[in-house]
């Protein structure tokens, strides 16, 4: 089970690994990224960022999703990691077990090509698709909040997307 | 929680506390000095923090071993069984008391210091990678 699936465009790093692993107590952490899966530079930063002690699964967001939907998996507590919103929104469509989507950290290393991005939160600055899939996500039966680093208040996304 | 000081020359103190502000968020037990920025006299902060700290677990962090900054610390803290100085701070130690939830002693303290160190990071990818089944058992 997904105990918390986290969007982070920095994916594993000092409030993820130090903070929130300790927080969720999360044995498992699962990167759910298509360029991560594919690039043994990234591979290797993650694994240097991820705690002593905790299992790291590095695969494209698809083959995240058969993990996540592995029936082995129900009784294991997992921290799911994206790097975008519309990683996050697929995954939330084709997985059942998630028990909350917290949308952290978006959009300071985002490519500018579709304009300049709106900016929904204080960390969260998406472009126009990635907005959209907000919306989408805010949608589905699944908790949706923001919250950097657990002593934050957690911000629920439907009062941010207000007005966007 | 334990109480933190960390006194700097310059604003490495508060520079370490605005890290850890972003790090962790939990940065409301940590008093800094960041001393020689202005003509104030920082020797009289110290006094009070030691003094405010009474008998509670404390810790200061100082910059530089030898250094004014230690030095003054260390006439202060001296007689005072409930306070450790630590010198040649680094983000990685303040950050590893901060999160740390045992009890404060010394060995604990040591052990602490001994995984805090400055290291040399090399590039060497590895593939110790796990299949979804190991992973998942």
């Amino acid at each position: 089970m997904i105990v918390q699936l986290r969007v982070d465009d920095r994916l594993i790093h000092g409030q993820v690994a130090l903070v929130w692993t300790k927080e969720l107590d999360t044995p498992g952490i699962v990167v759910a990224n298509d360029n991560a899966a594919s690039n043994e530079m990234v591979q290797m930063t993650l694994k240097m960022a991820t705690p002593t002690g905790k299992k790291l699964l590095i695969r494209s967001v698809d083959d995240a999703i058969t993990v996540f939907n592995n029936p082995k998996g129900k009784g294991m507590r997992m921290f799911a990691l994206t790097n975008c919103v519309k990683d996050a929104l697929k995954i939330a469509q084709n997985v059942e077990d998630i028990e909350g989507i917290n949308v952290a950290n978006v959009g300071r290393f985002a490519d500018k090509s579709e304009g300049e991005p709106i900016q929904v939160g204080s960390t969260l600055m998406l472009s126009p698709s990635e907005l959209d899939a907000l919306k989408e996500l805010d949608k589905l039966d699944v908790p949706v909040f923001q919250q950097v680093v657990p002593s934050n208040a957690k911000v629920s996304i439907t009062n941010l997307l207000k007005n966007k | 929680m334990k109480k933190i000081l960390i006194a700097s020359h310059g604003h490495l103190a508060s520079g370490i506390k605005s890290s850890l502000q972003i790090l962790t968020g939990m940065t409301d037990e940590i008093t800094t000095i960041d001393a020689y920025v202005d003509e104030h006299d920082y020797v009289a902060d110290i006094k009070q923090y030691v003094e405010e700290i009474g008998n509670d677990p404390a810790i200061i962090f100082t910059d530089l071993f030898g250094g004014s900054v230690n030095q003054k610390v260390m006439l202060e803290v001296a007689g005072h069984d409930n306070i450790f100085v630590v010198s040649g701070t680094n983000l990685p130690i303040v950050l590893s008391v901060l999160l740390d939830e045992q009890e404060l002693t010394k060995s604990h303290l040591e052990e602490l210091i001994g995984m805090s160190q400055v290291q040399l990071v090399e590039v060497e990818p590895n593939d110790d990678d796990l299949s979804d089944d190991s992973f998942l058992s």
